[in-house]
């Protein structure tokens, strides 16, 4: 780098780039190239634009409310342990923020600038202080300084708040950074790319956690700040929060300790540092994925005799293989795995949330059927353009319903334990009792229901789901969705009525010995009404085959 | 590569049409594909313009056309995976829409641009889709074996279908479209982006399949390699049918296939390269 091609030599003015040290030279080509890709990624489309403006007013929103919050905890008792643990959680975020967001940041991938002569030092400067031009480091900014302001108190803590402010923003961007280098061959490979399709799960799942947390903490009753003491004793030693307990220890005259959060913090952003430029420089001298990808041996499976033990379990016809076929997608596909994981996980958790909120009722329950059941919908949207292999075995409505019937089997060999898992367990925690057999009856029912007319709507209103990124739904097929979707819904509350009107009718007329019918009625009806949708479905789909297929290929 | 009439001559014997340059167009056998008055429009663009063609059974038939010329639209709608908006397709004289259980146990399809249920290993895609098709499980199993060794996929049958190159899924896809012995296959460039080693390896199973007696239809831009391995060519460009015929009648007095089918979409006399004149050497900047 600090040497030029003689024919381009003359044409640089003395002390220009080829004379300056590479460090001063190469950041604001960085911050520039940053800013580059993210003005070109929002002029792609309006909704990109109005999408990333909001998310900054929210994220600057959310980080002023942080700080306001925590400069008005300035004082309370048992503050350090809350300041210690919003760092550590924060540190956290950072750390695994690169692996479910790797397309999120193009600088961020040094496999792209791999045929720059580029030495590791000067790069790992650059784009540790790039790393710092961002919404995030603005909200770890504001975490960091309300947590300082609320733990000091005199000036040598005032000092050292203002180095573990500092010292806690290096770490976190350096973590970031690091175990993204470290795993920049995973996120370039195909699995990697499956977890980011995942991501969104744990953030729903996280953010739910969170919110049970903070309603245990702060809910009325509860124990409060000093809940976390506990917690915050083993983490006040762990960097980069161990800088955020070294104020607080500064402002109680604990000198010795203050110094030894601070330099534990420093000596972390050290190793870090190092680790990365190690990281760095295997990667950029070596083969990149591209090329290893040939040879990557990593789904290969054991081979198991005769296909394993479910193959042998499930009937040999169209209804098994179809099953089968089903139930691996919902564990080896991460589009149909989240489908499934968030049905599973939201039905659970609204009788969970009930329970835990203590004012709950039953009929929560019937989260779990319905959340099941629309898994029905858009069947041939979940198998992408393969949907041609399917439709070219398809050539009767026999075949189509044979085709209907194997998939809602499958969906049933998960559903309907789960549905009854979830009642009882709704009935034994938040009861009363003698609801159980309204609920399962009903739940067993709308689950019929919600089949038959997911298996009209996957013929009628089918639409594709791209396997990359977060978006569940084709551009442009949002409507065709979200009408199969809400008007199904309405079709299948039709349809499950005339069991809401028997459970009502025998509550009215006092027939409360007979309450235990629901249950084998909402059975049979459900299975009568979801084989009577897919037999409707069935020649609905041999007739559209190709405009089915050609709905499903847009992603 | 170039041109092997020894080959030829050899294909054309060993297939089971009947006698006569237009094979099997008055013989009793029923031409493989029919097709009549096929048009297909996407907005106004007009992908194929009323297309009539009849492909004699039992021959090796290289459907080909520049980039755009309507080769896979023409061969979705043969398939019965793109419903034309007019004309008419007969496979063995049946109805593709008319009757499509006749139509679909006959042939095999190998698409262009539409995925594989990549989840699955490629043995499980074979047995899926093989007993998709109604076939016994013992029999479905007994044949992926052979078609994985004949494809040379045995060592990576259980690796995802996901991780596959794409010389592997185009092999994995020619099995899944051979599984039930159709007797028409029709592929959508089969030999894209497939190395030379998997390219062989797919002629070899190719030229087996066609000296039984069998039909394939495949399409490709590649002329060197439909002369090397047809009998029979159709031209396709702007969504028309340009020519189609016995090898030697749409070659006609051309030295090979590539200039006879340049003059026949009308690329043959364009200068190339006359505005790059500053181009090569490396000695000027």
């Amino acid at each position: 780098m600090t040497t030029s091609p003689s024919s381009a030599a003359p044409t640089r003015a003395p002390g220009g780039p080829a004379a300056a040290a590479p460090g001063t030279s190469l950041t604001p080509v960085f911050v520039r190239l940053k800013l580059s890709l993210l003005r070109n990624g929002l002029r792609q489309s309006t909704g990109r634009t109005v999408a990333y403006v909001a998310s900054l007013l929210l994220s600057l929103l959310c980080a002023a409310g942080v700080l306001v919050g925590l400069v008005a905890l300035r004082g309370v008792e048992h503050a350090g342990a809350l300041g210690v643990l919003l760092v550590a959680l924060l540190t956290l975020g950072w750390a695994v923020m690169p692996l479910f967001f790797p397309g999120g940041d193009e600088t961020l991938d040094p496999t792209r600038l791999v045929m720059l002569p580029l030495r590791p030092r000067p790069l790992i400067f650059s784009m540790l202080i790039v790393s710092l031009v961002g919404i995030g480091p603005v909200f770890t900014l504001a975490l960091a300084v309300g947590s300082v302001i609320m733990l000091a108190h005199g000036a040598a803590a005032a000092v050292t708040g203002v180095l573990a402010v500092v010292l806690v923003i290096l770490v976190c961007v350096a973590l970031a950074r690091a175990v993204a280098t470290a795993n920049v061959r995973l996120l370039t490979s195909r699995r990697g790319r499956d977890l980011a399709v995942l991501s969104g799960l744990f953030i729903a799942l996280g953010g739910q956690a969170v919110n049970l947390a903070s309603q245990k903490l702060f809910g009325a009753g509860a124990a409060g700040l000093s809940a976390l003491e506990p917690a915050s004793d083993v983490v006040r030693w762990i960097p980069p929060a161990s800088a955020v307990d070294a104020v607080r220890a500064a402002s109680e005259g604990a000198y010795g300790r203050a110094v030894l959060g601070l330099a534990l913090a420093a000596v972390a952003l050290f190793l870090l540092l190092w680790w990365w430029r190690r990281t760095l420089t295997t990667v950029m001298t070596s083969p990149d994925s591209s090329t290893l990808q040939a040879v990557e041996k990593d789904s290969g499976r054991k081979q198991r005799a005769a296909g394993g033990g479910l193959q042998r379990l499930l009937p040999e016809s169209r209804t098994g293989t179809v099953m089968l076929r089903m139930l691996r997608y919902a564990w080896r596909d991460p589009k149909t795995k989240m489908g499934w994981a968030m049905a599973f996980g939201v039905g659970l958790l609204i009788p969970v949330v009930s329970v835990v909120q203590g004012n709950g009722s039953i009929y929560t329950a019937f989260s779990a059927s319905a959340l099941l059941g629309m898994q029905m919908y858009n069947q041939f949207g979940q198998d992408t353009s393969a949907f041609w292999m399917v439709a070219s075995t398809i050539s009767t409505p026999r075949d189509a319903y044979l085709e209907l019937r194997g998939r809602a089997l499958g969906l049933a060999l998960a559903a309907v334990p789960f549905v009854t898992v979830v009642v009882i367990g709704a009935a034994a925690l938040l009861g009363p009792w003698s609801a159980f057999w309204d609920v399962y009856g009903l739940s067993l029912a709308l689950l019929g229901s919600l089949v038959a007319t997911g298996a009209l709507a996957s013929a009628v209103f089918p639409y594709s789901i791209p396997s990359e990124g977060n978006k569940n739904i084709a551009p442009g097929q949002g409507a065709i969705a979200w009408f199969s979707l809400l008007g199904g819904m309405l079709v299948s509350a039709v349809f499950a009525a005339p069991m809401a009107g028997l459970t009502i009718w025998l509550h009215v007329a006092g027939l409360h010995g007979l309450l235990w019918l629901l249950v084998p009625v909402g059975a049979a009806y459900g299975i009568g009404v979801a084989f009577l949708g897919m037999r409707m479905a069935a020649p609905r789909v041999v007739a559209r085959l190709p405009e089915i297929l050609a709905a499903v290929s847009k992603g | 590569m170039a041109n092997e009439p020894e080959h030829i001559d050899q294909s054309a014997v060993a297939g089971t049409a009947p006698a006569g340059p237009d094979g099997g167009r008055d013989g009793a056998v029923p031409p493989a594909v029919r097709v009549r008055g096929l048009w297909k429009k996407y907005g106004e663009q007009i992908a194929v313009a009323g297309i009539d063609l009849t492909l004699p059974a039992g021959r090796f038939i290289g459907l080909v056309g520049p980039n755009g010329a309507g080769k896979t639209t023409t061969l979705s709608m043969v398939t019965g995976l793109l419903r034309p908006d007019a004309g008419q397709v007969e496979i063995g004289g049946h109805d593709v829409w008319q009757d499509p259980v006749a139509v679909k146990s006959r042939i095999g399809v190998l698409p262009e641009g539409l995925r594989l249920f990549e989840r699955l290993s490629g043995r499980e895609l074979l047995s899926y889709i093989g007993r998709l098709r109604g076939l016994p499980g013992a029999e479905v199993d007994k044949r992926a074996d052979q078609l994985l060794e004949v494809l040379d996929l045995s060592g990576a049958q259980n690796k995802l279908v996901v991780d596959y190159s794409t010389g592997m899924r185009k092999k994995i896809g020619l099995a899944a479209a051979l599984l039930h012995n159709p007797e028409i296959l029709f592929l959508d460039e089969p030999f894209e982006g497939v190395d030379p080693v998997s390219a062989q390896t797919i002629r070899g199973v190719l030229e087996r399949y066609t000296s039984s007696g069998a039909t394939v239809v495949f399409s490709s831009h590649v002329m060197e390699l439909v002369e090397s391995l047809c009998d029979w060519v159709a031209v396709i460009a702007g969504g028309r049918i340009r020519s189609d015929g016995p090898l030697a009648e749409v070659r006609g007095d051309a030295p090979s296939l590539q200039d006879a089918f340049l003059e026949l979409v009308g690329a043959g006399d364009r200068a190339a390269g006359h505005d790059l004149d500053w181009l090569g050497g490396g000695s000027a900047r």
